[in-house]
């Protein structure tokens, strides 16, 4: 199918597309990776885009000393190259380079992707797991938010109307931590059935571990301590997680596996 | 809007709408047809084109956001010693069988011996997954890139372009746009049986007597208001069906995605063991979407309260259906069963129903179900 008629424009700068965004039935876009289909199969029908894939205040990567800011624009396959700066040691490149495909890869982009907020992408519980921050403009000024409160439900954030994602800030994980990420899913580049990640970073006595893939957003284990240290399984940590849902095999899989990825390293 | 770009080399300038995607473009405004569009939503991989050098998948890339850049079909690379390579060797081991997947193959195979000339099998196999051949010709497709790699392929003549800004049309400038148009009536379609949808029960305790809640459950329109987004029609004429037919329509969005679902369904009560079936079905007019659903419920005294039992069957089809993902519908389906309990329980407490708190406002799609299930015309 075709999508429905919209108008489509580009933005000088940030200042120009958070104007543009203030419009009735205005959306930002950038890869169109998700939001494309979507807009094919007619189930979104914008009233107009406005193209911010290469606003460079949503191309920035800046570095501070204890986090790197990725512009929202970055795409999936700039972390998978290491074209972008990735903070941590690979974990973000690994996970770029499983996204989908190479060539939906090419377009689709970080910021894209939190804001579709599907819960089984892979930036949702990826970014959720190593505990980022989500930076925010729109007609109320500059904002921030950590990923967990940003996720509010599926394809649901705390973006309100003419808000943008412009960056997302990744901690710098200290000496010796570890990282876990598995996603299940039948076949390459779909979109996951379970994942989880698991994170343990003495150095900045930060301790993460997340569900994804779930009917919401992804769910951040409340005993991560218990999980790390080996006195809480899997199965009760997922039991424990998401106690309002049928207790997902997969996703247990997914956390035994997320915490054996981790001890490999 | 006048869109120019560069494709196979060529300056191209040409009429586009904004709505137009770049396979559409190069396959029926620049008559560049060797590009195939298979489903149209990313997954299949047959469009695969190079922009800028780099493969994307063509009929999910709008042509509008291609202005000023490099674009390369399957028609372009007709001196490039690296695709003839890939071509000779496609054909030596049968790696084409309708050829439909082709072009995108090619495409898919020439990123992977130019980006990873060190690939082995599993690579190259991860690599073009993302391309779908529906004559199942992947031994062959593998063989030919395996082949290539290992013969010390010509260098690629097509190269990742450094990623630039472009200069793109205001947004005023475009407009040809408006959104939502009309749908039709609603008519009242076959009530087929239900099969293959996904049930869901919740039981709950109301705080008020059975005469209350029985009086509530009966009073439909009462019940319709509780539901945001729910308009009742007029219900159409003759039914398909034992039963009180009632006509509506519900518009939700869940995140970027709104649909409204017009449709039709049947009402019947029995006083006398206090209970109750309704059954709908519904239709999103814009994407083809199809919703079906059945609520049986049954309410019984239990001291000074009562007790409510709710069963519910739905199934979606089309459209939405590919997209969503079962775990994720079942949630937002068993959250607007809570939340209508919610209401329901209020209700027949003599309060105003409560706003939908566990699915937040328009959450899901998936009310229509309750629209339908509560929408009546008197």
């Amino acid at each position: 199918m075709k999508p429905a008629p919209f108008d489509y424009g580009g933005a000088e700068d940030l200042a120009a597309a958070k104007a543009a965004l203030a419009g009735e039935g205005v959306k930002p876009a950038a890869g169109t990776q998700s939001l494309g289909p979507m807009m094919n199969l007619r189930l979104v029908r914008p009233g107009a885009l406005v193209d911010i894939a290469d606003l460079p205040a949503l191309r920035e990567v800046r570095e501070t000393a204890t986090s790197v800011l990725i512009g929202a624009a970055i795409t999936h396959a700039e972390i998978e190259d290491g074209e972008a700066i990735d903070p941590t040691p690979g974990w973000m490149r690994a996970a770029a380079g499983n996204i989908a495909h190479r060539a939906v890869r090419n377009r689709g982009t970080i910021g894209g992707s939190l804001a579709h907020a599907d819960p089984a992408a892979d930036w949702a519980i990826v970014t959720t797991g190593l505990g980022a921050t989500i930076h925010i403009d729109g007609p109320a000024g500059a904002r921030t938010l950590p990923v967990e409160d940003f996720l509010t439900g599926p394809f649901t954030t705390a973006l309100a109307p003419g808000e943008l994602i412009v960056a997302v800030e990744i901690p710098r994980p200290g000496e010796n931590a570890r990282f876990g990420y598995n996603k299940y899913t039948r076949q390459v580049g779909e979109f996951a059935k379970a994942s989880a990640v698991v994170l343990d970073d003495p150095a900045n006595n930060r301790r993460r571990a997340a569900l994804g893939a779930l009917g919401g957003a992804p769910r951040l284990i409340e005993d991560v301590d218990a999980l790390i240290e080996g006195t809480l399984s899997p199965e009760e940590a997922v039991a424990a997680t998401v106690p309002d849902l049928k207790v997902p095999t997969l996703h247990v899989t997914a956390l035994t596996r997320a915490l054996a990825l981790m001890d490999q390293r | 809007m006048k869109l120019a770009l560069s494709l196979n080399g060529d300056a191209v300038s040409e009429a586009a709408e904004p709505r137009t995607n770049l396979a559409d473009f190069v396959r029926e405004t620049c008559h560049k047809t060797g590009t195939h569009v298979g489903c149209e939503q990313g997954v299949c991989g047959a469009c695969t084109v190079f922009v800028d050098g780099r493969p994307v998948r063509s009929c999910i890339t709008l042509a509008a956001a291609c202005e000023g850049a490099a674009v390369h079909t399957i028609e372009g690379f007709e001196d490039d010693a690296l695709m003839a390579q890939l071509r000779q060797s496609f054909s030596a081991h049968h790696a084409l069988q309708c050829g439909y997947c082709t072009p995108g193959m090619l495409v898919t195979a020439y990123d992977i011996v130019r980006r990873l000339p060190d690939a082995d099998t599993a690579t190259i196999r991860r690599e073009l997954s993302g391309n779908l051949c529906r004559c199942t010709g992947y031994a062959g497709i593998v063989a030919a890139i395996e082949a290539v790699l290992a013969e010390s392929p010509p260098p690629a003549a097509v190269q990742p372009l450094p990623r630039q800004r472009r200069a793109k049309p205001s947004l005023a400038a475009t407009g040809t746009a408006k959104a939502d148009t009309a749908v039709p009536a609603a008519q009242l379609e076959e009530m087929e049986p239900l099969t293959g949808g996904t049930r869901l029960t919740r039981s709950l305790a109301v705080e008020a007597p059975l005469a209350k809640v029985w009086a509530v459950l009966t009073d439909l329109d009462a019940i319709a208001d509780c539901i945001p987004g729910a308009k009742l029609g007029t219900p159409p004429e003759g039914s398909a069906g034992k039963g009180e037919p009632f006509a509506g329509a519900y518009k939700v969005a869940l995140g970027p995605v709104t649909a409204t679902f017009r449709g039709a369904g049947l009402f019947c009560a029995d006083a006398a063991d206090h209970t109750g079936k309704v059954v709908g079905r519904g239709r999103d007019p814009l994407s083809g979407t199809r919703l079906s659903g059945e609520l049986a419920f049954a309410a019984a005294a239990d001291g000074d309260t009562t007790r409510l039992d709710l069963d519910m069957t739905y199934l979606v089809k089309g459209p939405l259906a590919q997209f969503s993902r079962p775990a994720l519908v079942e949630a937002l389906a068993d959250s607007i069963l809570a939340d209508t309990a919610d209401a329901l329980a209020a209700r027949a407490r003599g309060e105003s129903a409560p706003a939908p708190q566990r699915a937040a406002s328009g959450l899901s799609f998936l009310r229509i179900i309750f629209a339908r299930l509560f929408g009546r015309k008197a």
